[in-house]
């Protein structure tokens, strides 16, 4: 009963449940806007609401979370660019759609479809997370450590770039974590000697900067692109495609709940990875996949609104986020003074059942606001790059200082705006360096816990790996992570697995 | 947009100072505690440079054998002059932010943004940082009471004044 009434707390307070709409509403057009990512929105939110209730802020970026999600399909279909990294699979069908005059179909079938998916997430968000919480009570040291890394690494080799540069990545988030006064024994790290430097780099400067500035300078190789008018008539689509794809929409969006709940890999690796299901398991379809086959529209967007609610489940149950932009939530929870981790559901049941009552809310808006407003819609996206891109310069700038009231926050985010500019023209993942830093000093004082508790011996913790399960499985699927990157792998195993798998 | 199996130019450079900071870090890391014992306070950040390290000489010997992209040039293709010429306008925003305050050198900052990017008529580029400006100072400074630097321009008395005229 009580669960009820924390869930209903946005439903029923008129400025939760504005502001929830607001950010959705916020969210569909950030997400839709090439360029304006939600993660970038995220953290600048975070600096600009750190003084607002918990709740209120809460609301709001929740909101833009969901609609964000939602929002980058649009674009993908209307304008074949995608809004988001996670509607990136949607283009490769929405936009051949949208050329055979079929936009307006597509963005509703695409609408229903993420919020069927987004409803999934959450129910299974509802039903998990509990679960996760109480088995994450008997999780040891080294099994929160082990999760750290594995999150890294996942996110490193599922995100399509090399093994090396995600690591790299993932490994520099983690340094830059540990910048500072050592929260174990009080020893400087890497502050040379500046006490400005012992409270650690401000892992929200961190974000703006790599997600912020350093998208908008990228931005600024892609000027000149200009935006094709679409002409959208029939947007409610028709019940029996929403019939026909049912099973394939409910399918990818478990596929989505589970890539969402691994740590580290989020929507747009949910998408990719639906996309290609779909493609296995359509035998015959109607069109074929990449001209606008429906089938490659539904299973991206099912998926990417589903890894929502996934995300939320480590994150909520251990404190280790699902992908980039819970990993920025974790940030802002911090900020607001919890500590997400197993201890989160049964200290503060309110804040779990808020947080579902909430993304429940924030679906319900995502179809309102996705089925109407198409007119408005391609107005605010038609918005020159030219004004946007110096908006969301000067918002970082602003949003940066304002978290301390202090411009050196403006230098280090500058800093890593410049660092991202260049890993992302060189074909770097960013995503894991914001999960280093947030993960930096989970996975720092488990280890040491860890190692103490085996005396300083190394040995020993290697042994007690296998006697606990969680604990080898985890350490396995390290393992077999790189494992799967070396030479063995890609040019023996893999070539002999696969014609195996062709022949039978 | 260059396929990624090439190498776009200064990518070998950016890939060996990413060695060389990544000797840095370590160096740095080994200082904390050295090799004292497994859960010292320099312990985890050695571990990590060392995966930096590990990568980033990976990365480099990779990036050294792949073959080189045609036709591209450093300044042209990766660092293009706007980008730069960016960069530097929010290095010189952020040195001024705190004395000569929020507003104006917003305002300097987005003109001259917008009259890079967008290219229209100064008068127009004007009108358009005025609105920009007046939309963030409102809903920033005055809805979510973020504090801003003031510097030079007394903003209590020109709200102030701009109150005295409602009421």
């Amino acid at each position: 009963m009580d669960a009820l009434s924390y869930f209903a707390t946005s439903w029923v307070s008129p400025e939760l449940f504005g502001l929830t709409a607001l950010g959705t509403f916020l969210g569909i057009y950030i997400g839709a806007i090439p360029g304006l990512s939600v993660t970038m929105a995220v953290s600048i939110l975070i600096s600009f609401t750190f003084s607002w209730d918990v709740n209120n802020a809460l609301c709001l970026m929740v909101g833009v979370y969901m609609g964000g999600v939602y929002g980058g399909s649009r674009t993908a279909i209307l304008l074949n660019i995608p809004g988001a990294p996670s509607a990136i699979a949607t283009a490769l069908d929405g936009y051949p759609l949208a050329q055979k005059g079929l936009a307006g179909e597509a963005i509703g079938l695409s609408t229903v479809m993420s919020v069927i998916g987004g409803f999934v997430g959450i129910i299974v968000l509802a039903l998990a997370a509990p679960t996760v919480s109480k088995f994450a009570i008997t999780f040891q040291p080294r099994d929160y450590m082990m999760l750290g890394i594995l999150g890294i690494t996942l996110v490193g080799s599922l995100s399509g770039g090399s093994l090396a540069k995600g690591i790299f990545a993932g490994a520099l988030g983690l340094l830059v974590g540990t910048v500072g006064l050592d929260p174990m024994t009080a020893q400087e790290r890497f502050t040379f000697g500046d006490v400005n430097l012992w409270n650690g780099i401000n892992p929200v400067a961190v974000m703006i900067g790599m997600f912020g500035v350093g998208e908008a300078l990228h931005q600024l190789h892609y000027m000149d692109k200009t935006v094709v008018k679409q002409k959208i008539n029939r947007i409610l689509p028709k019940l029996s495609d929403l019939k026909k794809y049912l099973p394939l929409s409910l399918q990818s969006s478990l596929l989505g709940v589970i890539i969402g709940a691994l740590p580290g890999t989020g929507g747009d690796i949910a998408a990719l990875m639906a996309y290609d299901h779909a493609k296995r398991i359509t035998k015959n379809p109607k069109v074929p996949f990449g001209e606008g086959a429906k089938e490659g529209l539904i299973a991206p967007e099912s998926a990417n609104n589903a890894a929502v609610g996934g995300a939320y489940i480590p994150m909520l149950t251990l404190g280790i986020p699902g992908d980039a932009v819970t990993a920025v939530f974790i940030g802002a929870l911090f900020i607001h003074g919890l500590n997400p981790g197993p201890l989160l559901l049964t200290e503060q049941p309110h804040m779990f059942w808020f947080t579902v009552g909430n993304l429940t809310l924030s679906n319900i808006f995502v179809l309102i606001f996705g089925l109407t407003g198409i007119k408005i819609f391609s107005k605010i996206v038609e918005c020159p790059k030219g004004i946007l891109i110096p908006i969301i310069f000067l918002l970082s700038i602003v949003g940066s200082y304002a978290i301390n009231n202090s411009i050196v926050d403006i230098w280090w985010m500058l800093a890593f705006g410049i660092l991202g500019y260049f890993m992302r023209l060189y074909r770097f993942p960013v995503g894991p360096v914001i999960l280093g830093v947030i993960l930096s000093s989970l996975t720092d004082q488990n280890w040491r816990r860890a190692i103490l508790s085996e005396r300083g011996d190394l040995g020993p913790f290697f042994a007690h790996i296998f006697t606990s399960p969680l604990s080898t499985v985890l350490f396995l699927a390290i393992v077999w992570i790189f494992f799967t990157q070396t030479p063995i792998w890609t040019k023996m195993l893999k070539p002999r697995l696969f014609r195996k798998k062709s022949s039978t | 947009m260059s396929s990624p199996s090439l190498r776009k130019p200064g990518e070998v450079v950016f890939s060996l100072l990413l060695v060389v900071f990544s000797l840095f870090v370590f160096w740095q890391a080994y200082k904390i505690a050295g090799f004292s014992s497994m859960s010292s306070a320099g312990a985890f950040p050695m571990a990590a440079s060392f995966a930096m390290l590990l990568s980033s000489c990976f990365i480099f010997v990779k990036t050294l054998r792949t073959p080189k992209a045609q036709g591209m040039r450093f300044f042209y293709h990766c660092l293009p002059p706007v980008v730069a010429f960016i960069m530097a306008i929010i290095l010189i925003y952020a040195v001024l932010l705190n004395s000569v305050g929020f507003t104006l050198t917003s305002f300097a900052f987005l003109f001259i943004c917008i009259q890079t990017l967008h290219r229209r008529s100064p008068f127009y580029t004007f009108a358009l940082s005025l609105i920009t400006l007046i939309v963030v100072y409102i809903v920033f400074r005055l809805i979510f009471q973020v504090v801003l630097p003031e510097g030079i321009v007394p903003e209590d008395r020109v709200i102030a004044v701009i109150k005295s005229l409602w009421s």
